[in-house]
C-alpha cells in the first residue's frame, strides 16, 4: 500500500467577500498516492489552477483540510510554507522561470542553497540533476544559451535536486513545440518510473494521456476522476 | 539561506546589470564625495586660520580702539587710541615686554615710473620684536628717526622687487603719497596674515607718517589702528591684560563702557574656531543632502528593480525562499550599493582634497573619522532607504508574482 502524498478534504478557496465573492473551488477532495501520475485537466476558471496553487503550498484553503505527506499544511505561516516548498514539492512552470543572470548549475543549485547546504554538496547534486534530465555537458551555460526544451530541463533538474515527494508541473508544456514536447515528457515518465510522483496540469490530451490518471475540474468542482487513461476520449465528448 | 550566500547572490545580480548599479552609486558616490571635499576644506580652513592665528605668538596681546559693539559697524571705527596710550603702556605695565603701536592706511607709492597701490604701516622701532618680523637686508629705523621724523622707509620683500627691478634697493628714493622717502630696509618675507600681507607693505616711523603723510592727529596725539603688545611671559597675560585695561581706563577717564578691546591670540582662536566650525557644518551639511538625493535614489531604482522582478521573486519564493530570505537580499543589494557608492565616493573626495591642496594656500584634513564616518552613514542610508523596496519584495504574493508577464 504506498504512502498518500495528497490528501485534500472537502477544500474551498472563495476569494474576496460579500457581493465581489468569487467560489474558485468548492468541496473538492482528491487523494494521489506515492509513485502515481496525475493530470489536472479542465477549461479555464474550473479551479484547476486553484488546486493547484493549494497543493505546491502557494495558497491556502479558505475552508477544508490539506494533507501534504502527512503534514496538515492549512496552520502553517510564511516561513513553514516555504520549508515545505523547498523540501517537499518541486515546481515546474510553462514558463521555465529561470533566472537570466545565473548559469544552468547555480539555477538548479538554488533551491539548495535556500536549504542552506554546503557549496560542494550543492554542486555534486546539480551536476547529477543535470546529468538525469540530459544536460551534463551544459553546465555553464546560460539560459539564453539554451533551447526552450533544454530550458525547460534545466528547471526539471531545479525541481527534482532536493528530492521532493512530489513534482508539481504547471502546462510544462504549453511553451514547447511537439518535438520537444515529447522529449520532456519523456523525462517526466521516466522520474515517474523511479518512483516520483507527478501532478500534472495541462491543457493538452496528447500530454494528458501519458499519465496514469486525469482528474477533470469544472466549476471549481472535480467533475471526473479517471484512473484509465484510456477513458479519456470520453471525458472529452462530456466537457 | 545564510549571509555569505546572499551577498553572494546580491553581487552576481548587481554585477549582471553593471550599468544601472553604477548609476545608481553615483548619487551615493557624489554625495560621499562631497562630505568628504567639504569637511577636508572646512577643516582645512580653520587650520589655516589657527596657524595664522598662532603665528602671532603666544605671548602677543592686541589693543584695538573701539569696544566691541561698535567694532561691530566695520565703518567709521572710533580712533579713541593714541600713540601716548601706546607708550604709557610700556612704561607703566611692569609685565610689558615691547609695543607696536601701528597706524596703517594705503596709498600710491612710486619709483621712477613704476607705480603700485600698497599698504602704509606706521609704526615704532619696537615693530620687529613684537611682530617677529626680521631684516632681509639693511635695517629698521631707529627711535632717532623717530624723534626726527625721518623719511626713511622699510620695504617689504614683495614690493621690493616690483619697484626695484633687480637694483640693490638699499639708498634708493622712493615717493609715498609724493613724499620722498629713502628705503633703509627689506623685510624678510613671512607671507599674509590675518588679511594683511606684510610683504607687499612699506613700513615708516609713526611720527613720519602723522607729521609729513597724513597730517590728522587728534588733540590727544597721533591716532592708532592698533597697538601689538609682547608680554615677558605666558603666565601672565591675564594680569597684563588686567592691567593695561586699567590703564586705559584711567587715561580715557573711563566710567562706563570701554572703548577699547584687548584680544590675545587666544581669544582670536576662539573666535575664529567658532566661525570655522560652523562654516564647516554648514558645508558638510549642504554636502550631506546630496547624499540624501543619492539614497532617494537608491530607493527609486530599487522600487524599480522590484516591480521588474516580480517573477523572479515569485520563483524564488515557489522554490522555497521565505519572506525573510527575500527582505535580505534586496537590503543586501541596496546596502552593496551604497556601501560601495560610499568608499568610491570617499576615495574620490580625497582625492579631490587633495587636488584642493594643491591649488589653494591651505591644505584640506584628510580626517579618518569623516571617512569611516561617511561610508558607514551612506551604508546606513542603503540600509534606510532599501526597507521599503524590500519590504515590497518580501510581501509579493508568489502565485501573482509568478503570473505577471
Amino acid at each position: 500500500m504506498p504512502a498518500t502524498i495528497i490528501r485534500l478534504e472537502q477544500v474551498a478557496k472563495i476569494y474576496g467577500s460579500g457581493n465581489t465573492e468569487v467560489r474558485a473551488l468548492f468541496n473538492v477532495s482528491l487523494v494521489v498516492k506515492s509513485g502515481e501520475y496525475c493530470a489536472i485537466m479542465g477549461p479555464s476558471g474550473s479551479g484547476k489552477s486553484t488546486a493547484m496553487n493549494i497543493i505546491g503550498c502557494l495558497d491556502r484553503p479558505t475552508n477544508g483540510s490539506y494533507y501534504l505527506d502527512n503534514v496538515d499544511v492549512a496552520g502553517l505561516d510564511d516561513s513553514e510554507l516555504a520549508h515545505i516548498r523547498n523540501r517537499k514539492i518541486g515546481f515546474v512552470f510553462q514558463q521555465f522561470h529561470l533566472l537570466p543572470q545565473l548559469t544552468a548549475i547555480e539555477n538548479v543549485m538554488l533551491p539548495m542553497v535556500y536549504a542552506g547546504m554546503p557549496s560542494s554538496e550543492r554542486q555534486d547534486r546539480a551536476a547529477d540533476a543535470l546529468h538525469r534530465v540530459g544536460l551534463g555537458n551544459r553546465l555553464q551555460n546560460r539560459p539564453n544559451q539554451l533551447s526552450g526544451g533544454q530550458q525547460q530541463r534545466v528547471a526539471i533538474a531545479r525541481a527534482i535536486v532536493n528530492h521532493p515527494v512530489l513534482l508539481l508541473a504547471d502546462e510544462p508544456t504549453g511553451a514547447l513545440d511537439s518535438h520537444t514536447t515529447k522529449e520532456v515528457m519523456a523525462i517526466f515518465d521516466e522520474l515517474n518510473a523511479s518512483g516520483m510522483t507527478v501532478v500534472m496540469v495541462t491543457h493538452e490530451s496528447d500530454v494528458a494521456r501519458l499519465s496514469q490518471r486525469i482528474v477533470w475540474f469544472r466549476d471549481g468542482e472535480v467533475l471526473h476522476d479517471h484512473l484509465s487513461p484510456d477513458s479519456l476520449s470520453e471525458v472529452t465528448v462530456l466537457s | 539561506m545564510d549571509f555569505v550566500e546572499s551577498l553572494k547572490m546580491a553581487a552576481k545580480t548587481l554585477t549582471a546589470n553593471r550599468l544601472r548599479s553604477g548609476l545608481t552609486m553615483l548619487g551615493i558616490v557624489i554625495g560621499n564625495a562631497s562630505v568628504i571635499m567639504m569637511v577636508g576644506v572646512g577643516e582645512g580652513a580653520q587650520e589655516y586660520v589657527s596657524e595664522q592665528i598662532e603665528g602671532l605668538g603666544p605671548n602677543v596681546l592686541f589693543v584695538v580702539p573701539g569696544s566691541q559693539e561698535t567694532q561691530r559697524a566695520t565703518f567709521n571705527v572710533p580712533k579713541t587710541l593714541v600713540l601716548s596710550d601706546a607708550e604709557a603702556i610700556v612704561e607703566q605695565v611692569a609685565a610689558v615686554d615691547n609695543i607696536a603701536p601701528e597706524f596703517n592706511d594705503r596709498g600710491l607709492i612710486t619709483r621712477g615710473n613704476r607705480t603700485s597701490n600698497a599698504t602704509i604701516v606706521g609704526t615704532t622701532p619696537g615693530f620687529t620684536t613684537v611682530r617677529n618680523f626680521t631684516l632681509k637686508q639693511g635695517r629698521f629705523f631707529t627711535d632717532l628717526d623717530m624723534r626726527r621724523s625721518n623719511p626713511v622707509v622699510v620695504l617689504g620683500p614683495d614690493l621690493a622687487e616690483r619697484l626695484m627691478d633687480n637694483r640693490d634697493p638699499i639708498g634708493q628714493q622712493i615717493r609715498i603719497k609724493n613724499v620722498s622717502f629713502q628705503v633703509i630696509g627689506v623685510l624678510d618675507e613671512k607671507g599674509s596674515n590675518l588679511g594683511l600681507n606684510y610683504d607687499d607693505a612699506v613700513i615708516i616711523p609713526i611720527t613720519t607718517m602723522a607729521n609729513r603723510l597724513v597730517g590728522r592727529t587728534s588733540p590727544y596725539g597721533i591716532e592708532l589702528t592698533y597697538i601689538s603688545v609682547s608680554v615677558e611671559d605666558e603666565n601672565q597675560m591675564d594680569a597684563a591684560q588686567f592691567q593695561i585695561a586699567n590703564l586705559l581706563r584711567l587715561r580715557h577717564k573711563i566710567v562706563g563702557e570701554d572703548d577699547f578691546t584687548i584680544n590675545s591670540q587666544q581669544d582670536l582662536l576662539e573666535v575664529t574656531g567658532t566661525i570655522t566650525n560652523a562654516l564647516t557644518i554648514m558645508l558638510a551639511a549642504i554636502a550631506g543632502i546630496s547624499l540624501l538625493v543619492g539614497g532617494i535614489g537608491i530607493m527609486n531604482i530599487m522600487l524599480v528593480s522590484v516591480r521588474e522582478r516580480t517573477q523572479e521573486i515569485g520563483l524564488r519564493k515557489a522554490i522555497g525562499a521565505s519572506q525573510h530570505d527575500i527582505l535580505m537580499q534586496f537590503m543586501i543589494e541596496a546596502v552593496i550599493l551604497s556601501a560601495a557608492g560610499g568608499l568610491i565616493g570617499t576615495g574620490l573626495g580625497i582625492s579631490g582634497a587633495l587636488l584642493i591642496g594643491v591649488a589653494s594656500p591651505f591644505q584640506p584634513g584628510i580626517s579618518v573619522t569623516a571617512a569611516v564616518v561617511a561610508v558607514a552613514v551612506s551604508g546606513g542610508i542603503g540600509l534606510f532607504f532599501g526597507v521599503v523596496p524590500a519590504r515590497q519584495a518580501a510581501k509579493l504574493d508568489p502565485i501573482v508574482a509568478l503570473r505577471s508577464a
